[in-house]
């Protein structure tokens, strides 16, 4: 049998659930998240649900343009590229490569930051303090130069790239972990579970983390932009995924060769990517300005 | 910038191939010369003497040459640096002078239309693939209205010794009966480029001047000034926009770092003959003692800016500059 | 009250930007662009000599721009024709061939080099001693290396070279070469200048004779930029009378879409390799033309290292291959281009009516395959030209069709590709397994076919590069080159073809045309059937 409540209690939504009031607030928001759910489903299912292979070559239907164009044909709705392969289905298949490897790349790198950048606000001294000069330097590179550079020593590829962003990426989330728990263990409820008797590893892990997770999010969504940019780009320059993967940068620098013949297969993918990045931002934008509402609150 | 050094160090380690080599990109050396280089640079001492004989090298303007061209790597960067520089400086020009009004414009119709239509276009502008807006740029203006060349830093029709490597200077120096059509030219070909450098950095300028001036427009002073019964426009003019801009220009070198990156690929782009061309040509050719340098380059090139925007911004501002030197 | 502000300071920058734009439209009047031609072009020279090289950018740059030959093809009938030399003599037994030069030939005159006299037999002897006479002081340097001759086996041929007098000068032939005034005529066999190098080799300078070139062209060299420019001045006192132009530009483009782009955005007057043939004819601006090139785009096979060294395996990649379909994607399928069955195009007199094509199957290869032992998959580099001559407009994409059609017999291809310089270099190291490469043909004797390709000679010196050195087919060759009668040539050329067909050390792909596109205010010949182009006729309108 159910136990009546003694006490009419007060809920107090987590930081996450008040975040997601906030966050749902704004209307252009919501359809960057949209968008950006509809992203990772199609980076999850592309393979299942696209008409045709993304490399396999379609001699009989070399650059065809879109359906919408005169010369277009129905069941290659987005036309096909100078070896007749679909680029609806290259598109999509894209999309786990450029937008879903990013989202990857990014949980990887937020998992190694915040776990050094956790380490780092607890220790003290010399060790700390060259750890923060080197993140410095770290940071004052562009971030695409470093990732060039990782690039050129571990030779190009897809994994090659992935690699060198999840590097790059890194110094960041360690830099604003460290901040984060160092301001948080200011505060007074740390304080409180400190003279509980709880270890520092407790408190990190109870206390600290729910607090800071919003901010790790907002600072994921913006490496998530930065990682598409970057893999998109590598792509372009030709020094990350390799010839056939219809990576959206790769297959724009496909395209060039292409630009006048056929401009859709620079025009499509260029939109892709800046779909994807503008439904990020909108999510990170969002995230963001939830965050400020409930800090005035 | 010692650690810059010691970075690109130690990549000469991690790069394929011999190290020795790789530092000095002498590949075609004789196994006697190698061990003379390798003698040069105290290969058989400790990391450390290694360490500081690559500094003394460097400091002597020594950075070895380019396993591709055999051109010294030092004279490479000299000849590539200065179209650099003048690419970003003139998109940062840009990017301030359409971004910083316009971030203004947005601050003071805070929470408007205006506000809400300059915001939206600068995230687009923001999520734009540089390359992607090049290649669009490249299009529109080049191809179908031919307003702008595509390519190039100057007709190749002009003749311009390189003495400063700035070429608006060298064309002003030069003596060459074309002078004024031949900076004509060169302005021409710098637009197109430059602006789309620009765009990413200056919806970053709209954004932070609009958060500055609104922050500035809460404060204290601007309200009492107000109550005293300054006129709108005197109050920006005269008042928040000095304070605004202040706040703005720290973070410039910060951008700094961002637009030497867009500027890497445009140029690949636009075939601008700057330094980002040259070391993604480096890169495609594995000349590893390019790499090196140009990293070297490009960062020291950085730092110096981000230094440089500290001093303007403390002479500019007189409160940072008390933190700073604690009086 | 802000917003008059703010639309002021948008008045000033449309202001501002108008002026920019005032300024380009009368740099479009501008008198020095309009004595200027600027030629974009596909690739730079590795050195700006060729003799020392094979390579069609060299060739382009250097051959008909800067120097002269004893004797040229002339445009129109493909026969030799007087240059340098104004008029020849052959011997009965095709033994001793005697050249008579022109008397008013002067050499060019810059910064660093003052001729004091005009060309003389002095100048020619130097010239092929550098190419025969290992002691010479200038043969090794350089590299040290004439592929072409080497491939000709020019050495072999000439017994020696004898001055006449001032102006007159003598080849004395071991045997009779029926191709040999044709190789005099080719790109390569360029008239130098001794008394620059006797400079050179008093200041010990001895590099700049193929960096700092002299010759008697119609353009003298001002100044090279490796990857961006070559920029030349007209030669005042040529021969032949002083180019109209006041200044040419080599300017250097690799991507195809990039020169289309100068093109179009009128940065280039001239363009080699373009693509979007559509694109230019619509424009009526701008003219598209096209030369029948004798040429082969082929894929060659490293027999010198595994696996290509098996027969099976390459007939297994050739069966496994869909030209039609490359023939379609690569070569725009516009009929330009024939499939190519042997090495020799179907107009050179030699060709081989019988030579069978090899069909496209995949159970074929999947049989010659299991037959050579391979089970289990294979895995082989394929090395992609980067840039794009007429013989093959894009070797990248022409290799992602051949990595599809390979991975269907489980062969997974990796594609390969450096600049053009490295490329080469690293190709005569034999580093690669299997390439897609082609060659234009120099002269119109089919000897020059088969020699440079796949003689053990030029396997020697790297520029056979499929290594491949077969000694019957090589005494085929030989035999052919000795004897001038077509009839019994054509034979030996047919049973050479027969070999090469079966044994395979390379794919023929396809023969195609050599294209160029140009402004229509740019008049003169430029294409030429063979060899490079030429300005030195070209003039602006």
């Amino acid at each position: 049998m159910a136990r009546d409540k003694t006490y009419t209690e007060e809920e107090f939504p987590s930081p996450l659930v008040q975040l997601w009031h906030n966050f749902k607030q704004s209307p252009a928001v919501m359809i960057g998240f949209g968008c950006f759910i509809f992203l990772v489903l199609l980076a999850i299912f592309s393979p299942l649900i696209s008409p045709y292979s993304p490399i396999e070559n379609n001699l009989d239907a070399i650059l065809l343009p879109p359906a919408w164009h005169n010369d277009g044909d129905v069941s290659y709705l987005l036309g096909t590229d100078n070896l007749g392969r679909d680029m609806l289905s290259r598109l999509m298949h894209g999309a786990s490569l450029t937008f879903g490897l990013s989202f990857i790349v990014v949980i990887l790198s937020m998992f190694v930051g915040v776990i050094i950048g956790s380490i780092s606000a607890l220790t003290k001294g010399v060790k700390s303090s060259f750890l923060n000069h080197f993140l410095d330097v770290i940071l004052s590179i562009p971030s695409l130069l470093l990732a060039i550079i990782i690039v050129a020593i571990l030779g190009p590829g897809l994994s090659n790239t992935l690699w060198a962003i999840v590097i790059i990426l890194i110094p960041q989330f360690i830099h604003i972990t460290r901040n984060a728990v160092v301001q948080e263990f200011k505060k007074d409820y740390v304080l409180a579970s400190k003279l509980d008797g709880a270890s520092n590893i407790r408190i990190l892990y109870y206390s600290i983390y729910p607090n800071i997770i919003e901010k790790m999010i907002s600072q994921a969504t913006l490496a998530q932009s930065a990682a598409i940019l970057d893999i998109a780009t590598l792509g372009f320059l030709g020094l990350g995924a390799p010839i056939p993967m219809p990576e959206w940068g790769a297959m724009l620098a496909n395209g060039i060769d292409l630009f006048y013949i056929a401009p859709w297969t620079v025009y499509l993918p260029g939109l892709a990517i800046l779909f994807a990045v503008v439904a990020t931002n909108l999510v990170g934008e969002g995230m963001r300005h939830a965050l400020k509402v409930r800090k005035e609150h | 910038m010692l650690v810059l050094t010691l970075l690109t160090f130690s990549l000469s380690f991690f790069f394929p191939g011999e190290q020795i080599i790789n530092v000095t990109g002498q590949i075609d050396a004789t196994p006697e010369q190698i061990a003379l280089i390798a003698l040069d640079y105290n290969k058989h001492e400790s990391l450390i003497m290694q360490y500081w004989s690559y500094l003394v090298h460097l400091f002597n303007g020594d950075l070895g040459v380019s396993m591709a061209s055999r051109i010294p790597i030092m004279d490479e960067m000299m000849s590539h640096l200065p179209a650099t520089i003048e690419l970003t400086t003139v998109a940062l020009i840009i990017a301030m002078v359409v971004g910083i009004p316009i971030g203004f414009i947005a601050a003071i119709r805070h929470r408007k239309k205006t506000d809400d239509i300059i915001l939206a276009v600068s995230m687009i502008g923001y999520s734009i693939p540089i390359f992607w807006l090049a290649l669009l740029a490249i299009l529109i203006f080049s191809i179908q209205l031919a307003w702008l060349p595509s390519a190039g830093q100057i007709s190749l029709v002009y003749e311009i010794e390189q003495v400063t490597g700035i070429l608006f200077f060298d064309i002003l120096f030069s003596d060459n009966p074309y002078k004024w059509q031949a900076f004509q030219n060169a302005s021409v070909h710098i637009l197109l480029p430059a602006c789309v450098v620009a765009l990413a950095p200056a919806t970053v300028f709209v954004r932070l001047a609009r958060t500055s001036m609104l922050t500035v427009l809460d404060s204290h002073y601007i309200k009492a000034a107000m109550a005293k019964g300054l006129t709108f426009q005197q109050l920006i003019f005269r008042h928040a926009i000095k304070n605004a801009m202040v706040n703005v220009i720290r973070d410039v070198g910060l951008q700094f770092a961002n637009l030497v990156t867009l500027a890497m690929v445009t140029e690949v782009i636009f075939n601008w003959p700057g330094i980002g061309n040259w070391l993604i040509q480096s890169i495609y050719q594995r000349d590893y003692t390019a790499i090196q340098g140009g990293l070297l380059a490009l960062s020291s090139f950085i730092f110096i800016v981000h230094i440089f925007t500290d001093f303007i911004y403390a002479s500019l501002n007189p409160l940072a500059r008390g933190i700073k030197y604690g009086s | 009250m802000t917003v008059t502000s703010a639309s002021q300071y948008f008045r000033i920058l449309v202001t501002l930007s108008a002026m920019f734009l005032w300024g380009c439209d009368s740099y479009k009047a501008d008198s020095l662009s309009e004595r200027s031609l600027i030629y974009c072009s596909e690739g730079s020279p590795e050195i700006l000599n060729p003799q020392l090289v094979t390579s069609g950018v060299t060739v382009d740059a250097t051959s008909k721009q800067l120097y002269n030959q004893l004797i040229a093809f002339d445009v129109a009938t493909n026969e030799v024709t007087p240059s340098i030399a104004k008029s020849w003599h052959v011997t009965q037994d095709n033994k001793k061939i005697t050249f008579y030069l022109r008397r008013n030939v002067a050499f060019h005159h810059t910064q660093y080099f003052m001729p004091t006299r005009h060309l003389n037999a002095d100048d020619v002897l130097f010239s092929f001693n550098r190419i025969l006479d290992p002691s010479q002081v200038f043969h090794d340097v350089s590299g040290g290396k004439y592929p072409f001759f080497d491939s000709v086996g020019f050495a072999d041929v000439i017994e020696s070279l004898e001055k006449i007098n001032e102006y007159t000068i003598r080849f004395n032939l071991k045997r009779a070469d029926s191709s040999f005034l044709a190789n005099l005529a080719t790109d390569f066999s360029v008239i130098l200048s001794r008394e620059y190098a006797e400079l050179l080799i008093r200041s010990n300078r001895l590099e700049d004779i193929d960096t700092l070139p002299i010759g008697t062209g119609p353009y003298k060299f001002k100044e090279y930029r490796t990857g961006s420019y070559i920029r030349y001045e007209p030669h005042t006192e040529y021969w032949e009378g002083q180019p109209k132009l006041q200044q040419l530009i080599f300017d250097i483009t690799p991507s195809n879409t990039g020169r289309l782009t100068k093109l179009l955005a009128g940065e280039c007057d001239v363009i080699g390799y373009p693509i979007a043939h559509k694109k230019i004819n619509n424009n009526p601006l701008l003219t598209l033309e096209d030369v029948t090139a004798f040429n082969i785009g082929y894929l060659g096979f490293n027999t010198a290292k595994p696996p290509f060294n098996n027969k099976l395996i390459r007939r297994a990649v050739a069966h496994a291959i869909n030209k039609q379909a490359i023939l379609d994607t690569v070569y725009f399928g516009d009929a330009k281009a024939e499939s190519a069955n042997s090495i020799l195009p179907p107009s050179s007199w030699a060709y081989a009516e019988d030579t069978h094509d090899i069909e496209y199957s995949v159970e074929q290869a999947e049989l010659l395959l299991t037959q050579a032992g391979i089970t289990d998959g294979l895995t082989i580099d394929l090395w992609a030209m980067p840039v794009q001559r007429a013989y093959n407009p894009d070797a990248v994409t022409m290799a992602k069709l051949i990595q599809a059609d390979l991975q269907k017999i489980g062969i997974t291809v990796n594609i390969i590709s450096y600049n053009w310089q490295e490329f080469l270099r690293r190709l005569a190291l034999g580093e690669h397994q299997s390439v897609l490469l082609g060659w234009s043909a120099d002269h119109p004797d089919p000897d020059n076919f088969f020699t440079p390709l796949l003689s053990c000679g030029s396997a020697e010196t790297g520029n056979n590069r499929t290594f491949w050195c077969n000694q019957q087919f090589e005494k085929l060759l030989q035999g052919a080159l000795k004897i001038t009668d077509v009839e019994q040539r054509k034979a030996l050329y047919r049973e050479a073809q027969k070999i090469a067909a079966e044994e395979l050390p390379l794919f023929p792909i396809a023969h195609s045309k050599r294209f160029q596109a140009r402004k229509i205010s740019v008049k003169g010949d430029i294409l030429h059937p063979f060899g490079g182009i030429s300005f030195g006729g070209v003039e602006k309108q």
